[in-house]
C-alpha cells in the first residue's frame, strides 16, 4: 500500500475524527459565504466561498484515503468498488492512493492561496484579465507542487506552511487596522493551522509529530467554529 | 472621500434611518437621513414596499388639510438590519 508517511497506530481514526469537525466547519463558512454572494453578487464572496469548499474537499479526500489505509473492511469494500479501475489484483491500487493524496493537495492549496488572495484584498486593483491571468499561474503552481508532493509529501506542508504563514500576516495586519476581536480569532485560527502544517513538515523525523499537528488542526477549525458561530448568534 | 455605497448598502442605510427614528420617519427626512436624490430613494421605497420591508401610512391632515406620508419600518425589515450587520461583520472578521 501506498503511503505519504507513517503515522501512530494508536491515532488512526482520531485523524479522521478531528478532520470530520474540519470539514463540517468549512461548510459552514462556505455555506455562508455563498449566501451572502446570492445576496450581494460580488465575486470575493463566491471566491471566499469556494476557497472553504476547496478546504472541505481536501479533508474529505484525505478522509476517504486514510480510512481505506487504515481499516480492512473499509478497504475490502473499496477494492470491490474501484476493482474494474484498480486492474486484476489490485494493480493499480497505488495509483489510486496517489489520486486520493492528489485531490487533497491541489484542493487544500488552492483553498490557501485564495485564502491568501482574499485576505491581500488587492484584486480590487486587479483588472479582470490580470486575475484570470494570476489564478491560471497559480493553478498550474498548484497542479506541479501537488504531483511533485506525492513523492516527496513535505513539499506540499512546506507550500502550505508559506502559504499560511502568508495568511496569518494578512490577517495580522487586518487586524492592527480594525482592532476587530473576531479578526483575531480569525488569525489565531489561521495561526493553529499554520503551526499543524510546520508539524506534518517534521512527520519523517518524529512521526508523533503528526499528533501534535491534527491536534493542533483541530484546535484552528474549532476557533474558526466559535467565531463562526458568535457572529451568527449575534442579534 | 468614502467610496461609492453599494445596492444592500444604500438599502441598509434607508432602514437604519427608519429604525433610528423609532420605526417611522417622513419621506422628506428619510431622504436627507440616507443621503439619496428624491427619485433614487422612490424607486428604492418601491422595491422596499414589494419585498415587504417597509409599508407607507397614509394620513389626513385637518390643519393642513392634505394627506402626509409616513414611512414604516417591518419585522421583515428589522430582520433584514440584522442579518445586514451580522454580515458585515463577518466580512470584518474574514478581511472580505
Amino acid at each position: 500500500m501506498y503511503r505519504l508517511f507513517l503515522t501512530p497506530v494508536w491515532f488512526n481514526g482520531w485523524d479522521l475524527v478531528f478532520e470530520a469537525v474540519g470539514l463540517v466547519v468549512a461548510l459552514l463558512i462556505a455555506a455562508y459565504s455563498w449566501r451572502m454572494y446570492r445576496l450581494n453578487v460580488e465575486n470575493r464572496f463566491a471566491y471566499f466561498s469556494l476557497a472553504f469548499i476547496l478546504v472541505a474537499v481536501g479533508l474529505a479526500a484525505k478522509m476517504i484515503t486514510s480510512s481505506i489505509l487504515y481499516f480492512t473492511p473499509v478497504r475490502d469494500v473499496a477494492a470491490v468498488v474501484l476493482g474494474p479501475v484498480a486492474g486484476s489484483h489490485l494493480r493499480f491500487s497505488g495509483l489510486l492512493y496517489r489520486g486520493g493524496f492528489f485531490l487533497q493537495m491541489v484542493a487544500t492549496l488552492g483553498a490557501w492561496l485564495l485564502i491568501y488572495f482574499i485576505s491581500q484584498k488587492a484584486r480590487e486593483r486587479l483588472k479582470r484579465f490580470d486575475e484570470l491571468t494570476q489564478l491560471a499561474l497559480f493553478i498550474y503552481l498548484v497542479l506541479l507542487i501537488s504531483v511533485v508532493a506525492n513523492f516527496n509529501y513535505f513539499v506540499f506542508y512546506l507550500t502550505s506552511t508559506v502559504l499560511l504563514g502568508l495568511i496569518v500576516l494578512n490577517y495580522y495586519r487586518a487586524y492592527l487596522n480594525k482592532k476587530n476581536k473576531n479578526t483575531w480569532r480569525v488569525m489565531l485560527a489561521f495561526m493553529c493551522i499554520l503551526l499543524s502544517s510546520i508539524f506534518y513538515v517534521f512527520v519523517f523525523w518524529f512521526e508523533h509529530f503528526y499528533v501534535v499537528g491534527e491536534v493542533l488542526l483541530l484546535a484552528g477549525f474549532l476557533v474558526l467554529l466559535y467565531t463562526y458561530s458568535s457572529l451568527m448568534r449575534k442579534k | 472621500m468614502g467610496s461609492r455605497r453599494s445596492r444592500l448598502e444604500l438599502i441598509f442605510d434607508i432602514l437604519l434611518a427608519i429604525q433610528n427614528k423609532g420605526g417611522r420617519i417622513k419621506p422628506t427626512h428619510l431622504m436627507y437621513k440616507s443621503n439619496l436624490s428624491h427619485k433614487l430613494l422612490n424607486s428604492y421605497l418601491e422595491e422596499l414596499l414589494g419585498k415587504g420591508l417597509v409599508q407607507v401610512e397614509e394620513e389626513f391632515s385637518k390643519k393642513k388639510q392634505n394627506t402626509t406620508k409616513t414611512v414604516l419600518i417591518t419585522d421583515k425589515g428589522l430582520g433584514f438590519l440584522a442579518e445586514f450587520r451580522r454580515m458585515r461583520e463577518f466580512t470584518d472578521a474574514f478581511g472580505l
